[in-house]
């Protein structure tokens, strides 16, 4: 089913993401006033970046769709909105592990979480929108949402700039970034994106699969995205613990982000396998 | 020789409105829905002059936004009942002049509740704007226009999901949070008279002309999906 490329490619991206993991966890230097606790950095920014690269995906294969009506640009516009979607989740849920440690508060309403959670809100309501209607007019409609959705981006960003805002600026080429901490973003943002487009390309395979055996009832992943707030109330397992020394706790951040981020991406990945193997019994049983 | 856009989208305006004279369906559930989100509000938040000033704006919107997602889905529910919807996509006339008489009628319909609730507003929370009230006019006009005008497209692609009614807030409430955002702050701007509201009111102005141009655009796809 899939060409030789995507399994060096797989290889590549299992290679850069253990490097990437290497270099955030060792080879960083401990940030000073945050320690370890920074440190989840180095796969939220990334998974960021992918997911904003796996939106544009979904609207211009949108935009594709409604032009030319193939079913390649559906699957497509699909694989770009539900692989964003878990990125985007990884995004929503190590951010406010960060920001407890950092602000001292889960969440605050301020420009930039906003309006990635308005994002992340319209991009679910995507999913919602393909798996409740009707077989034949579900692409289309669903590509018009899509336009809608990302034509909304530009809207709620200029909204917001009357929230202030607490986030951190874009740092990549100042001065502010330590060059070294730098490289080990990099590392991992290309690491992630290589992961995220890839799963992206195993998802797009999958919905070209249901296509050809046109199964009207394949189950469409919001529950995928919905596994993914499993991890979250692990986040509140987080007391201020006197007792324990600063440095603990920093570690303590850290750990909890990375068991909470890689168990939505695991999550998602099993959710795929299992829709693969659902799919090819079915095609079993139709051939 | 055919008929202009704007007649057409008349004659669809003017259908929609007279049935709506003739049944009063969705003008009255959309009102004593209204009524009841005043209600229920006043018991949940018991304002005072004070406080009820910055609250208002929020509470205002919030009932205006549900009840006129009433009202959107009845508009498109009535068409599928009597099959209107298949006549009019073998009909020569293009989707465009039903989809403006459609926003027209739903726009009236929405306005008239506004009026009518206002006073209701002004009366229970002791409403007094501080600064100057005609600005509100010209943030309820935009406001309005841009829930219904995304609210009307949604609306006729919710009617025809499974799910039909239950679908509209889905789609629409994300993408109108910006437009619902402006609005609020806006008419507490103006209540409290605490600072201008004329950021918000050109942003309004945006979302309305970028939405209306995509709709328009999109919807004749939309009505012939299948």
């Amino acid at each position: 089913m899939k060409s030789p490329i995507f399994y060096l490619l797989l290889l590549i991206t299992f290679a850069l993401l253990a490097w990437g993991t290497y270099q955030a966890l060792v080879v960083a230097p401990p940030e000073a006033t945050m320690g370890d606790a920074q440190r989840i950095f180095y796969y939220h920014v990334p998974a960021a970046t992918a997911a904003s690269i796996l939106f544009g995906i979904n609207f211009l294969a949108s935009i594709w769709y409604l032009w030319k009506r193939n079913p390649q640009a559906d699957a497509l516009a699909v694989a770009g909105a539900e692989v964003g979607v878990v990125f985007f989740g990884v995004v929503l849920v190590s951010g406010p592990i960060w920001a407890r440690y950092a602000w001292g508060t889960f969440w605050v309403w301020d420009a930039r979480l906003t309006t990635s959670l308005i994002l992340w809100l319209l991009y679910m309501s995507y999913l919602v929108l393909r798996r409740s209607s009707e077989a034949g007019s579900t692409s289309v409609m669903a590509a018009a949402l899509a336009v809608f959705a990302a034509l909304d981006m530009p809207i709620v960003y200029m909204s917001n700039r009357w929230f202030r805002t607490n986030h951190p600026q874009p740092m990549i080429g100042t001065l502010n970034l330590n060059p070294d901490m730098q490289k080990v973003l990099l590392w991992n943002m290309l690491a992630f994106v290589m992961f995220g487009l890839l799963i992206a390309w195993f998802r797009y395979d999958i919905e070209r699969t249901g296509q050809v055996i046109n199964a009207l009832h394949i189950q469409k992943a919001a529950r995928g995205s919905l596994a993914m707030m499993m991890p979250a109330p692990a986040m509140f397992l987080f007391v201020d613990d006197k007792l324990l020394h600063e440095k603990m706790v920093q570690h303590r951040y850290m750990v909890a982000g990375y068991i909470a981020v890689w168990t939505i991406y695991l999550g998602y990945l099993l959710f795929l396998f299992a829709k693969l193997r659902r799919l090819k019994k079915e095609y079993r049983e139709i051939s | 020789m055919s008929p202009s856009v704007f007649k057409l989208a008349a004659a669809n305006l003017g259908k929609d409105l007279r049935l709506e004279w003739r049944s009063r369906d969705v003008l009255n559930s959309m009102l004593f829905f209204a009524l009841l989100v005043v209600v229920i509000f006043s018991f949940a938040f018991e304002p005072t002059a004070e406080e009820s000033r910055r609250l208002a704006g929020g509470l205002i919107w919030v009932a205006f936004l549900f009840s006129t997602t009433m009202a959107l889905n009845q508009s498109w529910a009535r068409e599928l009942r009597n099959g209107v919807l298949d006549a009019y996509r073998v009909a020569p006339a293009p989707a465009e002049a039903l989809f403006l008489g459609k926003c027209l009628a739903n726009y009236i319909l929405v306005l008239l509740l506004e009026c009518l609730m206002a006073p209701l507003f002004v009366v229970f929370y002791n409403l007094r704007s501080v600064g100057p009230y005609w600005q509100l006019v010209v943030i309820f006009l935009l406001g309005t226009w841009a829930l219904v005008i995304n609210g009307t497209f949604f609306a006729a692609m919710s009617i025809r999901t499974r799910n039909r009614e239950l679908m509209l807030p889905l789609l629409l409430l994300p993408i109108s949070i910006p437009a619902v955002l402006a609005m609020v702050t806006a008419t507490t701007a103006v209540l409290t008279g605490e600072f201008s509201p004329a950021g918000q009111i050109k942003f309004l102005a945006v979302f309305c002309v970028v939405y209306t141009t995509v709709s328009f655009l999109l919807f004749e796809t939309v009505l012939n999906a299948e």
